[in-house]
């Protein structure tokens, strides 16, 4: 309650207790990468609109770089690291290295937690929804057209031409 | 990115979020962060005190009438109204948020951020002065609620002054809604929207994008004509930037003021 | 045999053509990607030392000033602050960069922060170290720069004018390099054409590819060998140590660059060397590791932006029948406040100086200016993609004022595949390729035969149809000896690549590369070229990621640049592989007592063709001569770990003539797209789109496909609604993914794609250079938009405001005279 400069978290990321002090100021997107060594996670802009440091936060997708670490206390967070399990890939990630859908793989976690939050809600997604859903998410290297068809993929869509 | 250095506050109720508003000259409410922490980002405003409305469950919520008013909750996100079934009783509220940015913001992002920080290239803005929307705003001397229309004072700059809160946007029943715009991209940064309403008598067109604060005009009908003369009578004056130049707002305010009618027209009949 | 093709069920277009079973051409999955989907990427940001220190640069706030002082004093007093780096000190402990270009250029003083002065909003004048990023961002906010405006300059042709500011005092003038090249006779062609053309200006706008990735590095000092190690994202580190150590009065053994990933480079991280002798200086003076995180308005301000560039007094004679007989232009090209790389933007363009055509007279008046902007460096499709957006507007305005038809005129004007290899008028050589028949398959793709059927159907909904192609060449893996064409003095040419692969004790392959792959799938190409020689699989070999200067796997001109892995990387791999392979069947032939010739490697074997039985597994190999060797004859001279330098088949271009073969491959895109624009907005769609690709023998089409969709991304954005826009006193107005909108999901629209392989005649694969593309998006939908406004388009990005004003506009700027 009382204003603080900086204060101590407890956060789960991927399944893991974490409790750091964080200095108030501190973005999601860095206390991620910097302090926790979570660096699946990355940065392209400094606006809030490339969508590489997009995190699950109780489930919810959002940017990790439009928050402060210190709003994160008490809630549990999934990365890219958290996708798969025991090192196996998932059903999506195999579809994206499947439709080859990164190039240079910069913005693939950020994108991949995007397509992992639609396919939950959306089992079928429309190419239309699709596009809407990776809509936050800036590629450089494939112009989504390999991403589109890689989600297709995933839930067991035919694949666009 | 690397912002100054702040205090953060998490309140435990509105009480305290307006306690804390008022004692601190520096303090800044933070909704959704989707402005605001942009701003913190570059520097460009730095807070002394940020106050989390986060936790706040009192702000969050669609509430819908008997006589169809709609209570909006200041900290209902826009996936929220999208996805509402409540909210759906006004359907151009769903319609607009969903064309708001991308899913992150529309998940983090909240209606009370929306219109309070009142960019002027905001969906919201124009949209509540349509509808004819009324604020709520609470200070610690009590709660008010003014027009949505004479809720925007400027950039970042609304009724809602130092120490007082946005609570709830009321948006009164009706149907006959339109919104037009022109962003740069599918679902980009708008160069001008414009909301209408034909509910109510007389339509209401509001035009954004082309000041400080949304423009109301008030044709005397809906017909194409009497939209597009009252835009150009109202004598805009739009900001000159890399995006378009004022001559280009200007007539987009136009058509786009005769798209918005059409499309309430269309929903009415 | 028919080709495999990526995705069969897709209507691919696919030559017939004769292939030999193996992986090379095939899908095979990426090795890069299971680390990357998984988050375990490792990009420099990623790499963290133990007391490391996070630079924060002080940066110009003006485009052009006088810096009267600097005071760092309260910075240093900041609780954290490990030190700080000024111009002043720059200018004692380094030397100014190399520059490439003949005077005026070539006095041009350019150094890690600014001396002295300030010319362009962003440019780094002083640096902090602290203990964190927001420490430094901080202390940063401390420094004290006293500066004394001066007159900004915006615009090229204005940094031309009489009287203008000069940015460069000892340069003496803002003239970079200028240059007349003048090829054919293009006055006895303009005295035989029915008609000169002439279009008054044309003008290419600024942007780049911005990758998501911005730059930066880990710099680690060693005091006891004075050695630098950069662990970064410099895509290009041969040269980059070239700028780098003479600057720094070192050898250029002491700087090593480590990269692993890179999230997308695009030419944009060649020109790192300021930032990164800041760094090294400031690694030595503090004695701890310095990093350096490049953000996203840092990059847009003060990094990398493509060449703008100003087309005027274009005249193009043309014979009564459409065929165009060459053209003559002055060009003005804007290459921001200093050159760095440049001026070879002002021969790059020359690689495709006809475009797709067979224009044989060609005059260019080239000149190259400074300006108060940001420095440009290379950017996907560099040089030449300005040029060929200009042939490509001069063959549809002339079409449009001669009305001829744009397919027709095109055919009339392609040169023919028959003609191939064809060498242009300034001496470079195309390789092979069919132009007509990608047009065929681009126009079948869009369903062509429909275009008024279609024009109608968007009439009736209130919009305006248009139709537009773009025909490019993407050049491909460069003779460095096109320098000389600018400097006569400059000792490069030709070109190299190094690769080096190894059997190792347990039969493990292992392969480096001399380059700095970004994206492109280097470790898997690499492995299908390796498999196939060695007789094995992929997944048999291993591809070190990244580059490391350590390695001793690279050359001068090494990197990942200019198209050209296909031919000069994977030709390294070969060579290198070929090699081993004859070492490997070497050592078998003494083991198992027989003639090297009678020896095979297959299925991870060294084995007798003559009898299979008799093998040695790859491990046995590598564990003989590696770690049981003796009773192996003394004069054996085999290491089982080749090293070997690809070079390219060039000659010394003619410096008197500007003549010679500037690349050696010319990969072809034939684009085509259909767009509606809405007549009261000036708002516009893409409605259909096709690229059709001739990149000759495909290693792994699936790659190339991704590479067609990425070049077609960017260009489609810097049509639309990417540029880096000024205002009068250098301001960049677009310095965030907020106002410099590229292409999002929602944008892009679906994307046809059709490929034919003419192989290249010259390369060690068959395969072209491909990759950046020639800009064919950006040059399709300008002719588009020119097809539905029924306006000359004369910009290379047009939003939405623009074809507002063209369809308000008079049709002005171009003429035709008849003879």
């Amino acid at each position: 309650m009382t204003p603080e400069t900086a204060r101590t978290i407890a956060v789960d990321v991927n399944g893991v207790s974490y409790e750091r002090e964080v200095e108030a100021r501190k973005l999601l997107i860095h206390f991620l990468r910097d302090d926790l060594d979570l660096t699946g996670s990355h940065v392209g802009c400094d606006t809030g609109n490339c969508g590489a440091c997009s995190v699950l936060l109780d489930g919810v997708l959002l940017k990790s770089c439009m928050l402060l670490a210190v709003q994160a206390d008490g809630t549990s967070i999934r990365t890219v690291e958290g996708l798969g399990s025991d090192g196996e890939l998932d059903a999506l990630q195999q579809a994206f290295a499947d439709h080859h859908a990164l190039q240079c793989g910069y913005c693939t976690p950020g994108m991949l937690m995007s397509a992992s939050w639609l396919l939950e809600r959306n089992p079928r997604p429309s190419e239309e929804e699709i596009r809407r859903a990776i809509q936050g998410n800036i590629c450089r290297c494939t112009g989504y057209v390999n991403i589109v068809r890689a989600v297709q993929a995933a839930s067991g869509q035919e694949v666009s031409e | 990115m690397l912002l100054r250095e702040v205090e953060y506050a998490r309140p435990a109720s509105v009480g305290d979020a307006v306690r804390l508003l008022a004692e601190r000259d520096g303090a800044r409410a933070l909704a959704g962060g989707q402005t605001l922490v942009n701003v913190m980002k570059a520097r460009a405003a730095s807070p002394d005190v940020v106050v989390d409305l986060n936790g706040l469950e009192e702000l969050k919520g669609i509430e819908l009438g008997p006589d169809g008013t709609l209570e909006i909750g200041a900290m209902t996100t826009y996936t929220e109204i999208v996805e509402s079934a409540e909210a759906r009783a006004r359907p151009i509220l769903g319609e607009v948020c969903a064309q708001i940015a991308d899913v992150q913001v529309r998940n983090r992002g909240t209606i009370g951020g929306n219109v309070c920080s009142n960019d002027p290239t905001n969906h919201l803005p124009p949209l509540v002065v349509a509808l004819g929307g009324t604020m709520t705003i609470r200070g610690t001397g009590g709660e008010r609620t003014v027009p949505a229309e004479e809720f925007f004072l400027g950039v970042y700059m609304t009724a809602a002054g130092p120490g007082e809160l946005l609570t709830t946007v009321t948006i009164p029943a009706g149907k006959a809604d339109g919104f037009a715009s022109l962003p740069i991209g599918r679902d980009g940064t708008c160069i001008v929207n414009v909301a209408a309403s034909l509910d109510g008598g007389a339509p209401r067109v509001v035009v954004g994008c082309v000041d400080a604060v949304p423009v109301l005009v008030r044709p005397e009908s809906a017909e194409d004509d009497a939209v597009r003369g009252a835009v150009r009578a109202a004598g805009l004056q739009p900001p000159d930037d890399v995006h378009a130049p004022a001559e280009y707002r200007r007539h987009l305010a136009e058509v786009l003021a005769v798209r918005a009618v059409r499309a309430a027209k269309e929903r009415a009949s | 045999m028919t080709e495999t093709t990526v995705t069969p069920e897709r209507p691919l277009v696919v030559e017939e053509t004769e292939t030999k079973p193996g992986f090379v051409g095939q899908n095979v999955p990426r090795k890069e990607d299971k680390r990357l989907v998984q988050g375990q990427g490792v990009f420099f940001d990623d790499v963290k030392r133990h007391g490391m220190g996070y630079v924060h640069f002080v940066r110009s706030p003006y485009g052009h000033a006088k810096i009267r002082s600097i005071d760092v004093a309260r910075a240093l007093e900041v609780g954290g602050v490990y030190g700080t780096l000024t111009g002043d000190e720059v200018a004692i402990l380094t030397d100014p960069f190399f520059e490439l270009s003949t005077p005026p250029g070539a006095h041009i003083k350019d150094y890690a922060l600014a001396v002295g002065k300030v010319r362009h909003v962003g440019e780094p004048v002083a640096a902090v170290v602290a203990s964190s990023r927001e420490l430094a961002r901080d202390a940063s906010e401390l420094v004290e720069v006293e500066y004394e405006p001066l007159p900004a300059l915006v615009d090229g042709e204005a940094a031309l004018a009489e009287g203008a500011p000069i940015l460069h005092e000892e340069a003496g003038s803002n003239v970079v390099w200028s240059g007349l090249f003048d090829w054919g006779d293009f006055e006895a062609a303009r005295a035989e054409a029915d008609h000169v053309v002439k279009i008054e200006r044309l003008h290419f706008d600024r942007f780049s590819s911005t990758p998501l990735e911005c730059s930066g590095c880990l710099v680690e000092y060693n005091r006891g060998t004075g050695q630098w190690t950069m662990y970064c994202n410099h895509q290009m580190p041969g040269v980059g140590a070239i700028w780098m150590a003479p600057a720094l009065r070192v050898g250029i053994d002491k700087l090593r660059f480590v990269t692993q990933d890179i999230g997308g480079a695009f030419g944009n991280k060649i020109c790192l060397h300021p930032q990164f002798v800041a760094c090294c200086l400031l690694a030595r003076k503090l004695n701890r590791p310095i990093q350096w995180t490049e953000w996203r308005t840092d990059q847009h301000t003060a990094n990398a932006h493509g060449n703008e560039r100003t087309f005027l007094d274009v005249e193009v004679p043309v014979k009564a029948d459409g065929t165009m007989l060459g053209f003559s232009v002055r060009a003005v090209d804007d290459c921001g406040a200093f050159p760095r790389y440049e001026p070879l933007g002002c021969i790059i363009w020359a690689q495709v100086t006809p475009g797709c055509y067979r224009w044989r007279n060609i005059r260019v008046d080239f000149t190259q200016v400074v300006t108060n902007k940001s420095p440009v460096s290379p950017n996907r499709g560099y040089s030449r993609m300005q040029h060929l957006w200009l042939t490509e507007r001069i063959v549809d305005i002339v079409a449009r004022e001669l009305g001829l038809d744009p397919v027709e005129v095109r055919k009339r004007n392609y040169v023919r595949t028959e003609e191939m290899p064809y060498e242009t008028p300034n001496g470079c050589i195309y390789d092979s390729g069919d132009y007509a028949r990608c047009l065929d398959i681009a126009l079948e793709l869009i369903d062509y035969d429909q275009l008024e059927e279609r024009r109608r159907d968007a009439e009736a909904r209130g919009k305006l149809l248009g139709f537009g192609i773009g025909s490019t060449l993407d050049s491909g893996t460069n003779n460095f000896g096109q320098s000389t064409l600018l400097n006569p003095e400059l000792q490069f040419s030709g070109n190299n690549e190094v690769a080096t692969v190894k059997l190792d004790i347990f039969g493990e392959i292992v392969v480096t590369l001399g380059t700095v792959p970004q994206g492109q799938g280097h470790e898997t190409t690499a492995a299908q070229v390796v498999a196939d020689i060695l007789g094995c699989t992929p997944d048999d070999v291993n591809v070190r990621p990244g580059h490391d200067t350590y390695w001793n796997s690279h050359a001068g001109l090494s990197g990942t640049y200019a198209s050209q892995f296909a031919v000069t990387g994977l030709g390294a791999v070969k060579g290198a592989t070929e090699k081993l392979a004859a070492e490997m069947r070497k050592l078998a032939s003494l083991v198992l007592g027989c003639s090297e010739d009678d020896i095979e490697l297959a299925e991870g074997q060294a084995r007798m063709k003559a009898n299979p039985e008799a093998a040695l597994p790859f491990m046995a190999l590598g564990a003989i001569l590696n770690a049981n060797n003796a009773g192996l004859p003394t004069d054996l001279d085999i290491t089982l770990n080749a090293r070997y330098m690809y070079r390219p088949p060039f000659e010394l271009p003619d410096k008197e003539r500007k003549y010679g073969n500037l690349t050696l491959t010319y990969a072809t895109q034939i684009h085509a797209c259909l767009i509606e624009v809405d007549p009261e907005t000036g708002g516009y769609e893409i409605v259909d789109y096709a690229a059709v690709d001739d990149c000759g023998k495909r290693i792994h089409p699936q790659i190339v496909e991704g590479q067609v969709h990425g070049a077609t991304a960017q260009a489609l954005g810097a049509a639309t609604h990417e540029i880096f826009a000024y205002d009068e006193d250098g301001n960049l107005l677009t310095p965030n993914f907020y106002d410099y909108h590229v292409p999002h999901a929602l944008d892009m629209p679906p994307i046809k794609n059709g490929y034919i392989e003419s192989e290249s005649p010259f390369t060690p694969l068959g395969a072209k250079g491909m990759g950046e593309g020639g800009g064919a998006g950006i040059h399709a939908v300008c002719a588009a938009l020119q097809d539905a406004l029924g306006k000359t388009v004369t910009r290379s990005c047009n939003p939405y405001h623009r074809v507002w004003e063209l369809l308000r506009s008079e049709d002005r700027g171009v003429t035709v005279q008849a003879r």
